[in-house]
Parts: C-alpha cells; sequence; structure tokens
C-alpha cells in the first residue's frame, strides 16, 4: 500500500486558481453592502469552483451578536450540503472561504473547527482579529479545535479599510452597534 | 464519650460549610502570576537626618521610571541593625550589563563624578525588589517580604480569592441554575447531544432567559451549548437565527417565579433593552449584564461570542481541553479586546466532572 502523507486528507488540496476572480466579487458584495447602508464586508465560500454560501452581517436583525458575515455563510454552505445529501465534514476540508476583512476570533475558531483549509481576506481587523491580529487561532496549538488553516492576506487591503471607514462615518444611529463594532479599526 | 466527640464535630463542619464546591475567580495572567523580581542596589542609610536629601538627590540621578509602586526607602528588617533605614539606589541594569550583574559594587563606582553628597550611606549590597506593582493581596504579601510596594487592593478581587465574595445564598442559587444546566445536558444527551449544558440568567431578576444543551451533533456541528444559549436570549428579544423545535429541551423565557407569560417576557426584555441603550452610551446588547453557567469551560469560539454578545459574568463547572476562559485563553481579560467579563469556575465541580467523564 501507499504511504499515507502525515495527517494529510486531501493533502495535496490546491486553492481555486481563480483566488482574483473571487476576492474581485466578495469587493463588488462589500461595495454592494456599503451602498445599502450595511456592513461593508464581503464574504464568500467556494467548493469546486463553486459559490456555496455568501454571507451578510445579520447581527441587527437576528438580534444575536454572532450573526457575522462568515458564520452566515458557513449556515449556507450547510444548507447546500443538506439540500444535496452532501456530508458537511468532507466539504468544507475543501472550501476556500474568501472575505474583504480578516475573520474575528469567533469565526477564525469556527473555521478552524470546521476544518477548512484556507482563508483568503483583504484587510487586517485590528479590534477583533482572529488570523493574527489580536490572536492567531489557525496557527495555535490547539489539539482538539478542528484543524490549523493557511491564511493570504492583503488582497486590497487599502480598499477594504476605505470602505469600513466610509460605513463608520455614516452609522446608522438606530442600528445595533454590534453590527459596526463587528470588525475593522473603529474610532475610540 | 470520646466516640461521640468527633462525630459531633463532623456534623458542626457541614452545617457550616453547606456547598462540597468553591467559586474559583479566574483572573488575568497579571493578577494570577508570582511576584517577578529585579535585582537593585541599596544602601544602609546611616543618619537618619539625611534621609530626604538623600531620597531626593538619588531619585534625581536614578529615577526608578516605571517602578513607581516601589518604596524608596525601608526601614530596616532587623530591630537590632545598627542603621534604621535603607535605601534603593538604582537597578543593577541600569549601571550593568549582565555578564557582571551580581557583583557588590561601592559608592564611588555608583556615584563617581557625579554631584552627591554621599555622607550619610553606607556600603551598597544587592537586594531583589517586585518588579511590577502588586495587583492582588496574595502577590501584595510576596512582594513585600522582598522589599515595601504601594497597593491598591482591589476590594472584590480579594473577596473572590478568599472565597467570600459570594453568600451562601447566592451559592444557593448558582447551584440551582448549574443543576439545570446539568439536567439539560442530560436531556441533549438523550438526542445525541454531547453533555454540555448552559442556561443564560438575569442576575437582576434571577431570571432565567434560556437553557440550552449542546447541539453540535446536528446538522450544525457549530452549534455548541453556549452558541444556542445565545440564540436563545435572540428569540427572547424577537430576533434568533435558529429554529429548535426538535429540541424541546432547549427553551427561552422558561416559567419562574415571576411567572412571566412568554410575551410578556419579551417586553420586559425590550424594556430592558430600551433602559440600557440610554443609560449605557446606546449599546443595546442582548447579553448586557447577565451570567451565563455552563457546566465545562467554554471553547475560543464560544468565549468571542460572548464577548462579542456583552455577557456580564460566566460561572463554569470544569476546565476544558482547549477551554479559552482560562485554559489556553483568558479571552474575558484580553487587553486588546473591547469587552471585558468576569469568570469563576469550580461550581458543582465534582457533578460537572461526571458529565464529562460519562
Amino acid at each position: 500500500m501507499g504511504s499515507e502523507a502525515a495527517g494529510g486528507n486531501e493533502a495535496a488540496f490546491q486553492p481555486s486558481a481563480g483566488e482574483h476572480k473571487w476576492m474581485q466579487r466578495a469587493f463588488e458584495m462589500a461595495k454592494e453592502a456599503l451602498q445599502n447602508g450595511e456592513v461593508p464586508v464581503g464574504c464568500l465560500m467556494v467548493y469546486n469552483d463553486e459559490i456555496l454560501g455568501q454571507g451578510r452581517n445579520e447581527v441587527n436583525e437576528t438580534k444575536n451578536a454572532t450573526r457575522h458575515a462568515e458564520m452566515v455563510a458557513i449556515d449556507q454552505v450547510l444548507e447546500w450540503c443538506h439540500q444535496n445529501g452532501r456530508d458537511h465534514a468532507g466539504v468544507f476540508q475543501r472550501t476556500v472561504l474568501y472575505v474583504t476583512v480578516e475573520p474575528c476570533i469567533m469565526c477564525a475558531s469556527a473555521l478552524r473547527l470546521l476544518k477548512i483549509p484556507l482563508v483568503v481576506y483583504g484587510c487586517r481587523n485590528d479590534r477583533f482579529g482572529g488570523c493574527g491580529s489580536v490572536l492567531n487561532i489557525p496557527a495555535d496549538e490547539l489539539q482538539n479545535t478542528g484543524n490549523p488553516f493557511k491564511c493570504i492576506s492583503g488582497y486590497r487591503a487599502e480598499e477594504a479599510v476605505e470602505m469600513l471607514k466610509t460605513f463608520y462615518k455614516q452609522e446608522n444611529p438606530n442600528g445595533f452597534r454590534g453590527a459596526v463594532a463587528v470588525r475593522g479599526s473603529q474610532k475610540k | 464519650h470520646y466516640i461521640m466527640g468527633p462525630q459531633h464535630k463532623r456534623r458542626k463542619t457541614e452545617e457550616t460549610v453547606p456547598f462540597a464546591w468553591e467559586v474559583i475567580p479566574v483572573l488575568s495572567d497579571e493578577k494570577s502570576q508570582d511576584v517577578k523580581l529585579l535585582t537593585a542596589y541599596a544602601a544602609p542609610i546611616m543618619n537618619k537626618k539625611e534621609t530626604s536629601r538623600l531620597v531626593k538627590e538619588v531619585a534625581a540621578l536614578y529615577p526608578l521610571s516605571g517602578l513607581q509602586h516601589l518604596k524608596r526607602v525601608r526601614a530596616c528588617e532587623e530591630k537590632s541593625s545598627p542603621h534604621p533605614l535603607e535605601i534603593i539606589l538604582c537597578l543593577v541594569s541600569n549601571v550593568k550589563d549582565h555578564s557582571d550583574a551580581d557583583t557588590v559594587v561601592s559608592l564611588s563606582d555608583l556615584f563617581s563624578d557625579r554631584n552627591i553628597d554621599c555622607s550619610g550611606l553606607g556600603e551598597p549590597f544587592l537586594v531583589q525588589v517586585p518588579a511590577h506593582p502588586p495587583l492582588t493581596r496574595p502577590q501584595f504579601e510576596k512582594a513585600s517580604c522582598h522589599w515595601p510596594t504601594s497597593f491598591h487592593e482591589d476590594k472584590q478581587v480579594t473577596e473572590a480569592l478568599t472565597g467570600q465574595l459570594f453568600s451562601t445564598e447566592e451559592k444557593a442559587k448558582m447551584q440551582g441554575y448549574m443543576e439545570k444546566a446539568i439536567r439539560t445536558a442530560k436531556e441533549g444527551e438523550n438526542k445525541g447531544m454531547e453533555l454540555v449544558g448552559a442556561v443564560l440568567v438575569d442576575p437582576n431578576t434571577d431570571g432565567v432567559l434560556a437553557v440550552a444543551h449542546d447541539c453540535r451533533n446536528s446538522s450544525n456541528p457549530l452549534l455548541h451549548a453556549v452558541m444556542v444559549c445565545i440564540d436563545l436570549v435572540a428569540h427572547g428579544q424577537g430576533g434568533g437565527a435558529y429554529t429548535y423545535k426538535d429540541y424541546p429541551a432547549c427553551t427561552f423565557a422558561v416559567m419562574d417565579r415571576s411567572h412571566c407569560t412568554l410575551a410578556e417576557k419579551c417586553l420586559i426584555s425590550i424594556d430592558r433593552e430600551d433602559c440600557s441603550e440610554s443609560e449605557d452610551s446606546g449599546l443595546p446588547y442582548i447579553c448586557t449584564g447577565y451570567d451565563l453557567y455552563v457546566t465545562r469551560e467554554p471553547c475560543v469560539m464560544c468565549a468571542m461570542a460572548l464577548v462579542h454578545s456583552r455577557i456580564h459574568r460566566v460561572f463554569y463547572g470544569i476546565s476544558s481541553p482547549d477551554g479559552a476562559l482560562g485554559t489556553k485563553y483568558k479571552i474575558h481579560t484580553h487587553t486588546d479586546l473591547n469587552h471585558h467579563y468576569d469568570v469563576f469556575k469550580g461550581i458543582m465541580e465534582r457533578e460537572c466532572q461526571q458529565l464529562f467523564l460519562k
């Protein structure tokens, strides 16, 4: 029998060649959100060159401060698996997250628990970032928290920050602050 | 008579200590770490009358920057000492590199070609001084063994460390909430879930706002008991992201002593939200002011979800291998994050442990 790569399921997994394409799409989503007065974060979960989840922040409408775009996108992937009779564990292990802002500590932990192999993001998140800014969840020694994952960062970072700044300036006074505090380099 | 004695005594002990568990605060690393020490040169003050002049001149030459907690002068430990006081001259690192750090120097080495009148000072000696201001009474007591420091005592931390923060009545309530969490965990087990339970409480009204068991073995592997609890509170306030019809043990606005109906409960929640919004700089966060009871230490996802939800306090039973409230991280005290909460562990520890081992 052939030798297996250590700890490797899909050891040779390669991210989609269309990395730029998906990040461009994520930025389009963030722009649309900004135009609609929503938190300007674009977030895609791509499996087999197909978008299975595109989340937007739903903290306001659910009154649940954990409903970040990534968590919403994860639920869409779960729903897709359910609809298509697929085992979610196998799907997540071959799904890439493209997001305009670094995932927060909670979302990074969720992605790690699901054994996502790769996260591609735009700007850092100095207030809550879980992929290097405040903590480094994908790389930390956590035996019981899924698998470590790889990050590629810095994609159109300045543009992503500018969108967040613009949003904070026109902050909706009736909105949950949670939606705003979710990410970014807010004042204070 | 001889045989009766100890038995009688034991019964008495049980009366005064009704709980087999203690509430242990999970403090920040700064507050729980051992006292770190720096090596300094000190010298006897031979003539007490020179003290204020010496302090002024030595401090001007060697200010103890970042070490404002240190008293510059201490009374001599031994009563029989020929000199009454001792003064810190400088840190060894102020005048030497590491290679010869533990050698003793003379006054002229420290004050050579400086404009200091050394009269009244004895020969320098090495001394260990606390590197950081003590933040807790145990740290203060250890630090004081080396050199006197100032100490701004946080009475609540002292009480928490000595097990005096919570009254017997409060501990009885905690036990009630944790028992509910344990019962619910077992209900979840009947549905094939991991044995974890959580209860969310408003400590101002003693109202139970949400009761949850773990649902991660459902179609959503991220539905840990804490995440379910947070979402159930959102349901109680007219929001929520998931339905729990397959999990009847996961409830919000459970009937409690206040006999609120579901609708009333929701109204109360909304009122509270408005209140907290007006008084608390517009932060209508759903878990503001609430307490969470959970059978085992939350993971980092759940601990951060509790930061986002602005939880007030978390009480858990036992530690978890990758726990984020004391074991691997202390998310609740992380200085870079914009919300912090108090964490206590050990609540019904043995019962929670049994749940875990099952």
